[in-house]
């Protein structure tokens, strides 16, 4: 029963058109723009990584770190929220473990701090991946809940533990860099969070096109349904949590070393992970370049208000977050997909998409298409 | 820990407790009617109690006495924002938007009492908070009495409602399954919208009673939510009677942690139920079996 609306027609799997491989341009297409993507990724990272040559006053500097940080955590939490649906107000609580990892573990010299920043990673997965596990036992809002709880938990556990952590007096972090001035610190951070934008989107633009990134959008889509078909939606989930937690620990100890001390106020707060999803949604969920765009207009806009505006920054994110949910709760880039596919030939669903992978793998593309059937009755 | 310490932050416990079931009724109740997580409700809270504190420093009056006020005025914005905001979202990503969009709300509130008011604490100070029984050695405060029992009486109200009105039926009937209480002739959009209306009001309620027994400051509302989410978590998503019971149980075991340990540790009480409750009973422990889905 097509109807004359798009979102109807996203639920009805159409069948292959043009032979087995599914519909024309769905996989080709598609993996095409996959390999476009990755010189893309390394255009931006070489711009943003030459920025500083550009712009040599302190203050802008110290807003591009803080936009290439946002860009990098937004990017990792799109590897959870745009992959699977998970919406994760708790990645917060992995930028402050991050910056304590960091911080607890290196000393005064420069190899402690790298050997640290490494150990971090390590840390960081494993205390994610068990986390992870816990909390992806439940889904929507009190998925959102059990985050939430996450960085209040950080927050407690670092004021509590006093002798490791320095308590709410927070902690002194040696340098990653030894420039003298500011803004050559300042400058070899914007280097340092592109190169690893870099690796994120690389990864996210990686998983786009595997099976494993495929059931992690079947897990969005219906998660009960694919469970049914076979994937395991129980480690997908983790696996991608705990990768996504990870890169956000990694820019906490970029962070601490960066800023050369720890609040544990500031580091814990439910507001970094919100700006994370303000960044993501605005930007477009679904979407390489989503996270990106996205921090690219939050960060400026939040740092305009911080200087002119500091009693209503608050304000301000909340009414940007408020309208965006309201209005484009799709984000920027995939109205524009939309606008730009209403004038060319529309690219294949990822339903459509996910059916002719389906049928390379299997050769039966029929079962995904009873499977898909039942959609319209649950609605 | 001597034994009358232990009996004293027994009581304590038991009376924080029903300020955290009168909240966590209402939080309850959003998830009953929408299956949504009102992050903003602790946020109407605090707004409740400076609303409290300016009525009673520019008119004199009573810190209890605005409810009259601040009870309706809240009552007609929770209507007012289920009905222009949270029922507007397009139904198929609803449980996630709902959570951004109160939070957005949440974030907005707290703007707004902190450009209003500073960020630095207030308290309202009133004869009979100061002064405290004594009973068997043990020392309560005579507000937290009154807050006890302005919460509990609301609390009773809340569920004598539920339980015995018509409208009570119709809430609960939308609970329980909306389409088919709409197919029974519910008017499902009224009953929920009045639904936030009451959960709001809890919230005024809520706000004159915490202006009396505590400090307040415009961020301290995030602390809160995180505990009434671990209370209804535990209590079961949508069981309106389990989280006033999980509120009794994490108040007391909270106050005897603080004065046991510290108050750090007694904040992780929340978290720790919150943990192995999804660990070992993941839909709660007095709910249905919603949590999992929802």
């Amino acid at each position: 029963m097509p109807s004359a609306t798009d979102d109807s027609a996203m639920d009805t799997v159409t069948p292959p058109v043009g032979g087995p491989v599914g519909s024309p341009g769905g996989v080709a297409a598609k993996r095409r723009r996959q390999a476009w993507n990755y010189v893309a990724v390394l255009a931006l990272v070489s711009a943003l990584a030459a920025g500083p040559i550009l712009v040599t006053n302190s203050y802008y500097r110290y807003a591009g770190v803080l936009m290439v940080m946002y860009m990098v955590m937004a990017t990792s939490w799109n590897l959870v929220g745009g992959f699977t649906g998970y919406v994760s107000l708790g990645h917060a609580a992995f930028f402050g473990f991050g910056a304590y990892c960091t911080g607890i573990i290196a000393s005064d010299s420069r190899s402690s701090v790298i050997l640290a920043l490494l150990a971090t990673v390590g840390i960081c997965l494993a205390v994610a991946a068990v986390i992870g596990v816990v909390a992806l036992r439940v889904r929507g809002s009190s998925f959102v809940i059990v985050t939430i709880a996450l960085v209040y938990m950080g927050s407690l556990l670092a004021q509590g533990l006093r002798s490791l952590t320095g308590g709410s007096r927070g902690l002194d972090v040696a340098g990653l860099y030894t420039f003298s001035t500011r803004a050559a610190r300042h400058g070899a951070y914007i280097v340092t969070f592109a190169v690893l934008l870099g690796v994120v989107m690389f990864l996210w633009n990686f998983i786009d096109g595997t099976k494993f990134g495929m059931g992690l959008k079947a897990v969005r889509e219906d998660e009960d349904r694919a469970q049914s078909l076979g994937v395991n939606t129980t480690a997908f989930k983790v696996v991608a949590f705990a990768l996504s937690a990870t890169f956000v620990g990694l820019a906490g100890g970029l962070y601490a070393t960066w800023t050369g001390f720890i609040d544990p106020i500031f580091v814990f707060s439910v507001q970094i992970s919100a700006q994370l999803v303000l960044m993501t949604l605005l930007g477009g969920m679904r979407s390489l370049w989503g996270p990106v765009l996205g921090a690219a207009i939050i960060v400026p806009s939040g740092e305009f208000f911080l200087v002119n505006l500091p009693e209503y920054h608050l304000v301000s994110m909340g009414v940007m977050l408020g309208t965006v949910v309201m209005l484009m709760p799709n984000g920027i880039i995939p109205t524009l997909r939309r606008l730009w596919d209403r004038r060319n030939p529309p690219a294949a669903s990822i339903r459509e998409l996910a059916g002719s992978v389906g049928a390379l793998d299997t050769d039966d593309a029929d079962v995904e298409r009873r499977a898909g059937a039942p959609r319209a009755v649950r609605a | 820990m001597t034994r009358s310490l232990f009996i004293q932050s027994v009581v304590f416990g038991i009376l924080t407790g029903g300020v955290y079931a009168l909240l966590a009724s209402g939080l309850s109740l959003y998830f009953g009617v929408m299956r949504i997580v009102q992050i903003a409700h602790p946020s109407f809270l605090f707004l409740g109690a400076y609303l409290t504190y300016s009525l009673h420093n520019r008119f004199d009056i009573d810190p209890l006495l605005t409810m009259p006020i601040t009870v309706p005025l809240f009552f007609v914005t929770g209507m007012v924002i289920q009905r222009f905001l949270l029922a507007r979202l397009r139904d198929e990503n609803a449980a996630m938007m709902s959570v951004l969009l109160t939070f957005a709300i949440a974030v907005v509130v707290e703007g707004g009492l902190s450009a209003v008011y500073t960020g630095s604490y207030r308290s309202i100070d009133v004869d009979y908070a100061r002064r405290a029984f004594d009973w068997f050695g043990v020392r309560i405060p005579r507000d937290r009495v009154i807050g006890l029992v302005v919460a509990g009486t609301t609390l009773l109200v809340l569920f004598a409602v539920l339980r015995h009105s018509r409208y009570g039926r119709s809430l609960r009937a939308t609970m329980q399954h909306r389409d088919a209480a709409r197919l029974v002739g519910v008017d499902t959009d009224r009953v929920q919208a009045i639904g936030f209306g009451i959960g709001m009001s809890t919230a005024a309620v809520g706000g004159a009673v915490l202006s009396i027994i505590t400090t307040f400051f415009p961020s301290g509302h995030w602390e809160w939510i995180a505990k009434l989410m671990a209370i209804i978590v535990v209590g079961g998503l949508g069981s309106v009677g389990g989280a006033a019971i999980a509120a009794f149980v994490l108040g007391i075991t909270e106050a005897v942690v603080q004065s046991w340990l510290s108050p750090v540790w007694a904040g992780m009480v929340f978290y720790l139920f919150l943990f192995v409750t999804l660990v070992f009973r993941p839909q709660g422990f007095f709910g249905g079996r919603l949590a999992q889905r929802y």
